[in-house]
């Protein structure tokens, strides 16, 4: 199975040179997959590409902080294959933009071009993906064969008087006879032994060890536990809320790149709040979102929603600052609601260490359930995603899915309330 | 902070009634002149402004304001920008447009009014009446007094009674939700909270929604009510909403023409039947209005109000991207299909609905509907409904199918599909059947609030 791993590369500017990157982004924007700088659809296994600039800011202490380059990247395989496939897409070409960070090379070669942005590059606290182990290539394949499915159904209605079983054969058999969907006979991900194995240590053998650790030592866990309600709560308490309305010119700049299709992206940056308290908080609890995203959540469902193709959590400027970023399908607004409706949970745990967050109880509650204030937050927060790229920009989560059992559903015999239901699929 | 319920009296008659009785409606856009004869004018409309407390018999007279309006009439820049974002940008800014579908000929440089070149209205005046003789009369008594104040007409369009139905057919108005504390409804699902539909009050998620607020020193008569929310400024919001305004012309003979080719017989000859069923299915209900969750094969006019189901954790028997249950998905979306919680996430996207049909539906004049809606928030309930659920072809999991009624459809024309054993129907080509002329946000103050308007 290849796992899906996030690439976060973070750049400072040359001083003065912000005008000129956003400049440039602009003009990748209008074209990531095949531009001359990053040609996001040119490298392999990239299901979305991100470029951001952020800019110059003062942090909570008030110390300035550089105008920074973003490069974000949701890959098949690992790491060092897809960083490297990216700066193969890019070239020289690459220079163009990276000239304008601190540090970057005069004469960049290919291996210096790798080197600078692999000692850029920052791991994710937390990383979603929709589906663990669906390649960029499956997704793609498999949405020709659900067309070509489609196609050849309405191009045969005598299959109409047959029973399902009969009518999934000959579908089966139309499949096997076209060579450029011979692939499709043999299922996408085969779920090895060691896959098993480590299922069963990460959800079975971890979570067991920790509760036996937890009621071993009752008392010490109960009273750090009651140690970190109260402090909590004085935190709560007392932390300030940000009521305002994100500003008219900011809300058209986020507008204009957005609801082109069915997808959108989101790209949103806050500081931490201040003291060892909250930035502990934000990391035991972006430690869990992770553990959920790739041992709980690691299938087509998160808690109830299933628009999210990829998010992470990224700490920024030696963890005084967060940035989360993530592709999704609908409107911002849906997007939002479903935050509110659904993982109001999950969205309050993580985002409450953020300065300005609505006010939460007990770190779970309340918090984004206050609407307005809370989608006043995230607008107010987000920033610009001048490029983005995606691999399959028709295809929204569900459509993938629904794809991949298609194609799931070729194999194997079926009894004729299975080949109804996997009918049903089209 | 009290849930206390709404104050009828203060609130406009169109929220709570869809005047039904009163079957021939006009609805004028005006641009003020002055404006102090402005202030006057609508000081002098005040008092004949029919309020939520009873439904009227024979007349009603309800107004709404632009943004251009309630700057005219002298609100402050600080107040106004504590209206909401989309009423303050309007229908017509570049997003806006990829939300509502509003591109190709629906585009609004080619709208017969609202467009960007268009001049801005500043008021909608909605007079409603019994019959032709009342309209003429009521038409008469208020363009003499927008004339006597300086008031120009730059649109105005009278309605047709077709009988509770719309251009294409089919009954129309039989879902509506119903405002808890004022209205009763037989449905708990339709029971939805005062503060979507009003401002001022607490919505589906316990929260007082943004609402214009007003600093007490510019109310200093104390005509206006305190903020609910305890902020210390007057609530120049309460008991008002947000109203939005389309007029959206119908291709009928366009629309049965597709629902005709689609289903010529073997022969190749027209077929009645299932002619009407494609038609059925596109819309959600047949033309008496009994719904295809209940009477999935054949019109059944004993249920022509039936409105107490839901679609079920199966799916049902009602196609997923037909017209009524895009605009109204009751229990069908996640959390958990089938379930209260699908339903308590669908009812913070609930409109008020308040249409009416226009033009003959005899000859080639342009008709259609005069879409109007109530919602506290425009972002949440219109907006949300008419991109997420209305024009998305991918609602509910579908991959390709756009409102089939409503949609701006690919060039290539839009997908229809019907899901079916032993496998989906599936219809393709569809053209655009509605063609947005024209269209605005309005805000519809409290009566308290038009008498402060007025100065």
């Amino acid at each position: 199975m290849t796992p899906q791993v996030g690439l976060s590369v973070v750049c400072p500017l040359l001083p003065g040179h912000l005008d000129q990157v956003r400049a440039l982004l602009n003009d990748i924007g209008a074209r990531p997959a095949d531009n001359e700088v990053l040609p996001f659809g040119r490298a392999s296994g990239v299901h979305f590409g991100r470029l951001l600039v952020l800019d110059e800011a003062t942090d909570l202490g008030g110390r300035p902080l550089p105008a920074q380059l973003l490069l974000m990247a949701d890959l098949d395989g690992t790491l060092d294959a897809g960083l490297a496939g990216l700066v193969e897409a890019g070239g020289a070409g690459l220079d163009a933009l990276l000239g304008h960070c601190e540090d970057y090379p005069a004469d960049a070669s290919a291996a210096s071009r790798l080197a600078f942005l692999r000692a850029r590059s920052i791991a994710s606290d937390a990383f979603y993906t929709n589906t663990i182990g669906r390649t960029v290539g499956q997704v793609r394949d498999e949405a020709r064969l659900r067309d070509e499915i489609e196609a050849h159904l309405d191009g045969c209605p005598e299959l109409r008087a047959l029973p399902p079983r009969e009518i999934r054969d000959a579908i089966r058999e139309h499949v096997r006879t076209r060579p450029d969907l011979a692939w499709a006979t043999e299922p996408a991900v085969e779920r090895d032994l060691g896959w098993r194995l480590r299922r069963l240590v990460w959800l079975g053998a971890l979570p067991l060890l920790v509760l036996v650790v937890a009621v071993a030592l009752l008392p010490l866990t109960l009273a750090a536990l009651a140690a970190f309600v109260i402090v909590l709560r004085l935190h709560e308490l007392r932390d300030p809320v940000t009521r305002d309305r994100p500003a008219p010119e900011h809300l058209l700049e986020l507008a204009a790149i957005e609801d082109h299709g069915p997808q959108n992206q989101f790209s949103a940056v806050g500081f931490v709040k201040p003291g060892l308290f909250r930035r502990y908080t934000a990391r035991l609890v972006l430690f869990l979102t992770d553990y959920g995203a790739r041992h709980l959540f690691a299938h087509a469902n998160l808690a109830g929603v299933k628009t999210i193709h990829f998010a992470r959590w990224v700490a920024l400027d030696g963890r005084r600052r967060m940035i989360f970023a993530s592709s999704y399908d609908g409107s911002v607004e849906s997007y939002m609601d479903d935050f509110i409706d659904k993982v109001w949970w999950g969205l309050n745990a993580t985002f409450s260490n953020g300065m300005g967050y609505p006010r939460t109880d007990f770190l779970l509650f309340h918090g984004s359930r206050d609407e307005l204030t809370f989608k006043h937050f995230l607008r107010a927060h987000q920033v610009p995603t001048q490029v983005w790229y995606s691999a399959y920009d028709r295809l929204t989560c569900l459509n993938v899915e629904r794809n991949a059992r298609v194609r799931e559903g070729l194999h194997g015999s079926m009894g004729a309330a299975e080949a109804a239901r996997w009918l049903a699929l089209l | 902070m009290t849930a206390s319920a709404p104050e009828l009296a203060d609130v406009q008659g169109v929220v709570t009634f869809g005047y039904r009785d009163l079957g021939l409606a006009r609805l004028a856009l005006l641009r003020a002149g002055d404006p102090a004869r402005f202030r006057a004018w609508l000081a002098a409309l005040a008092p004949q402004v029919t309020t939520a407390e009873a439904n009227p018999t024979s007349t009603a007279v309800n107004v709404a304001l632009t943004p251009s309006g309630l700057r005219r009439l002298g609100v402050a820049d600080d107040v106004m920008a504590t209206f909401s974002d989309e009423f303050l940008a309007g229908m017509t800014t570049e997003h806006r447009r990829l939300v509502l579908g509003d591109v190709d000929e629906s585009a609004p440089e080619r709208w017969a009014w609202g467009g960007p070149s268009d001049p801005a209205p500043d008021a909608l005046l909605m007079l409603y009446a019994l019959d032709r003789a009342g309209r003429n009369a009521l038409v008469e008594a208020q363009s003499a007094a927008s004339r006597a104040h300086d008031l120009t007409e730059v649109w105005a369009m009278d309605t047709v009674d077709l009988g509770r139905r719309e251009h294409f057919g089919f009954r129309d108005g039989i879902s509506q939700p119903a405002i808890e504390g004022v209205q009763r409804s037989p449905r708990p699902d339709d029971v939805v909270k005062a503060g979507e539909f009003l401002l001022g009050y607490r919505n589906e998620y316990g929260q007082i929604t943004d609402r214009p607020l007003v600093p007490a020193d510019r109310d200093p008569g104390g005509a206006l009510p305190a903020d609910a929310a305890g902020s210390g400024l007057r609530d120049l919001g309460r008991n008002g909403t947000y109203l939005v305004l389309r007029q959206l012309a119908q291709d009928v003979p366009g629309f049965w023409r597709f629902a005709e080719r689609a289903t010529l017989d073997p022969e190749g000859q027209p077929d009645e039947a299932a002619r009407e069923r494609l038609g059925a299915r596109m819309v959600g209900r047949w033309r008496s209005g009994a719904p295809l969750a209940l009477a999935p094969e054949a019109d059944d006019p004993a249920l022509a109000e039936a409105n107490d189901f839901r679609y079920g954790a199966a799916g049902g028997r009602c196609p997923i991207g037909a017209h009524v249950r895009r605009a109204n998905p009751r229990d069908s979306l996640d959390p958990r299909p089938g379930s209260d919680a699908s339903v308590a996430v669908g009812r913070r996207h609930r409109l008020i609905r308040r249409g009416r049909p226009y033009g003959s539906p005899n000859g080639s004049d342009e008709r259609g509907l005069l879409f109007m809606c109530v919602c506290a928030s425009i972002a949440r309930q219109f907006e949300f409904i008419q991109h997420t659920w209305i024009n998305s072809p991918k609602f509910d999991g579908l991959y390709d199918d756009g409102d089939p009624l409503l949609a701006p459809h690919r060039p290539s024309g839009g997908t229809f599909t019907v899901q079916a054993e032993p496998f989906r129907w599936r219809y393709q080509g569809l053209p655009r059947f509605v063609t947005v002329r024209g269209g605005a946000y309005l805000f519809l103050p409290g009566l308290r609030a038009l008498r402060y308007l007025a100065g």
